[in-house]
């Protein structure tokens, strides 16, 4: 472009003009190229824009995906914290567990222990059932050599002393007599000693076998021989037609044989007597008794009465061992009862027993 | 009832002595062989030891037996008196102071013919060998002897 042109209007300003006509297209032509220059930036620019608000987003996206990221990752922390607990109480439980086994396993010692003392005490109890079967072997062959042995010198002496009264009556005065009479009482009492004791250990030592049994039969039949053996005596007797028990027959034969017989006794110093058999019942358990008006017996005493060998009456008032209590208080005892009596002097006794455990 | 022997069997002179009273008491006079122990029992009944020779018709009309003997004790006696035909079917009367039940078993599964406890009391001793005497010697009919061979 020449710019001295811009100042003069003349012929030459023609060409002027047209000289500044070519440049301001130029110009222009700049100008346009500028502004699709510009256009090209503004797109450019929104491109970039684009791009960058494409950018932001992806940035946002990448964020989220982060903070989820993030959160995944709380979680997997909450997670592991959770799983710590488990763990810790899965651990608990372990020790808990372990504590259990140790539990167990002393449990399992003490049982073990148990086991073997109560091992032992069984072998004991076999030893003591092995001593108590020999002691009965013993007791056996004692109460054997007892009845036969020492009953034979006491016939000797019973016998060849009624032998000296008979064969030599008429060389004796009255006191070598009653002397006699003496030795073959001692005799003879000493005999119902031996035959009681033998009845004593046998009860001791009998089966117990359990049958229904009506006392009241068995008393009669007791009753009926004493009175033959005594008829000069006269003795009621009062029983209900039937008394019933379930015990062992023999030994309770036995057992009422003591009880009627000392009943029968005791009131031999009485003009006329009664004797009573009867039952009741106390705490649902059956209670017999039997029941005489003799002698009785003093209350103060009554804790002797079922011991071996103990009298309250002199031989010479009322004759007897001192066994056949004692031999009442077995058969009960076998049965797991109780017996017991109630009496007064000279106002009768009562003998009141039970035949069941408890 | 003469010629009818009784063969006592026991050991103890004091019972021998009160049982042969009390038999003459009663007026029982029969000829009594008393054997001392079960052995000497055994060979007076099979003619045999000290008692060889002895005639076997001569068979007591009872055995009263002691059951506690020495030697050869009352049950062995009557076993074997049961085993041999000569002596199976003889009277024999368990004669002790037992009375125990498992003697009284023993002794009627043994073969005894009799069981009698010698009671202590003299008086009932007395009257027990008299009822005995009365009734194996008077009143019981014993079984023929077998012939002999």
């Amino acid at each position: 472009m020449n710019v001295e042109a811009s100042g003069f209007v003349s012929p030459t300003v023609d060409a002027a003009l047209v000289g500044a006509q070519s440049y301001a297209s130029a110009i222009l032509n700049i100008l346009e190229d500028s502004a699709d220059e510009t256009a090209r930036l503004v797109d450019t620019q929104r491109a970039v824009l684009n791009i960058l608000d494409d950018f932001a987003g992806e940035r946002q996206r990448v964020e989220a995906t982060q903070s989820a990221l993030l959160n995944i990752l709380d979680d997997a922390n909450d997670e592991k914290l959770q799983l710590a607990d488990t763990q810790r109480a899965v651990l608990n439980i372990l020790d808990d567990f372990d504590a259990e086994r140790t539990n167990a396993e002393l449990a399992n010692i003490e049982l073990r222990r148990e086991i073997s003392e109560r091992q032992r005490a069984e072998t004991a109890l076999q030893r003591a059932k092995a001593a108590t079967e020999a002691a009965n072997r013993e007791l056996e062959a004692f109460s054997y050599s007892v009845a036969h042995d020492l009953r034979a010198p006491l016939r000797s002496i019973d016998g060849f002393s009624q032998a000296l009264l008979e064969d030599f009556s008429d060389g004796l005065g009255d006191e070598a007599k009653t002397y006699l009479r003496h030795v073959r009482n001692s005799a003879q009492h000493m005999a119902r000693l031996i035959t009681d004791l033998l009845s004593l250990s046998r009860v001791s030592r009998a089966e117990l076998g359990r049958t229904p049994v009506n006392l009241t039969t068995v008393t009669r039949g007791i009753i009926e021989r004493l009175r033959r053996n005594d008829p000069h005596r006269t003795v009621e007797f009062v029983a209900p037609p039937e008394v019933p028990a379930l015990a062992d027959g023999a030994l309770l034969a036995i057992l009422l044989e003591n009880l009627v017989g000392n009943a029968w006794k005791f009131t031999s110093k009485h003009s006329t007597a009664r004797i009573e058999l009867g039952w009741g019942e106390e705490g649902g358990q059956p209670v017999y008794f039997v029941r005489d008006d003799g002698a009785g017996f003093d209350m103060a005493y009554q804790a002797k009465l079922f011991s071996v060998f103990q009298r309250l009456h002199s031989v010479g008032d009322f004759d007897g061992t001192g066994i056949g209590l004692a031999t009442c208080s077995r058969v009960i005892q076998r049965h797991g009862g109780r017996i017991w009596a109630e009496g007064a002097v000279e106002q009768g006794a009562t003998f009141f027993f039970t035949l069941e455990d408890g | 009832m003469a010629g009818k022997i009784i063969l006592l069997v026991e050991d103890n002179l004091h019972d021998e002595a009160l049982t042969m009273r009390a038999l003459r008491k009663h007026g029982i006079a029969n000829e009594v062989i008393v054997a001392r122990d079960g052995a000497e029992a055994l060979d007076i009944l099979f003619a045999t030891g000290s008692h060889e020779g002895r005639p076997l018709a001569e068979m007591p009309e009872v055995v009263l037996l002691d059951l506690n003997l020495p030697k050869i004790g009352g049950f062995e006696v009557l076993k074997r008196l049961r085993a041999d035909d000569r002596t199976r079917l003889l009277p024999i009367v368990i004669l002790t102071s037992s009375g125990e039940e498992r003697d009284l078993t023993e002794g009627y599964a043994s073969g005894a013919n009799s069981f009698v406890s010698k009671p202590v009391e003299f008086a009932e001793f007395s009257q027990a060998i008299q009822r005995l005497g009365m009734y194996w010697l008077l009143v019981n009919k014993a079984a023929p002897l077998p012939t002999a061979t």
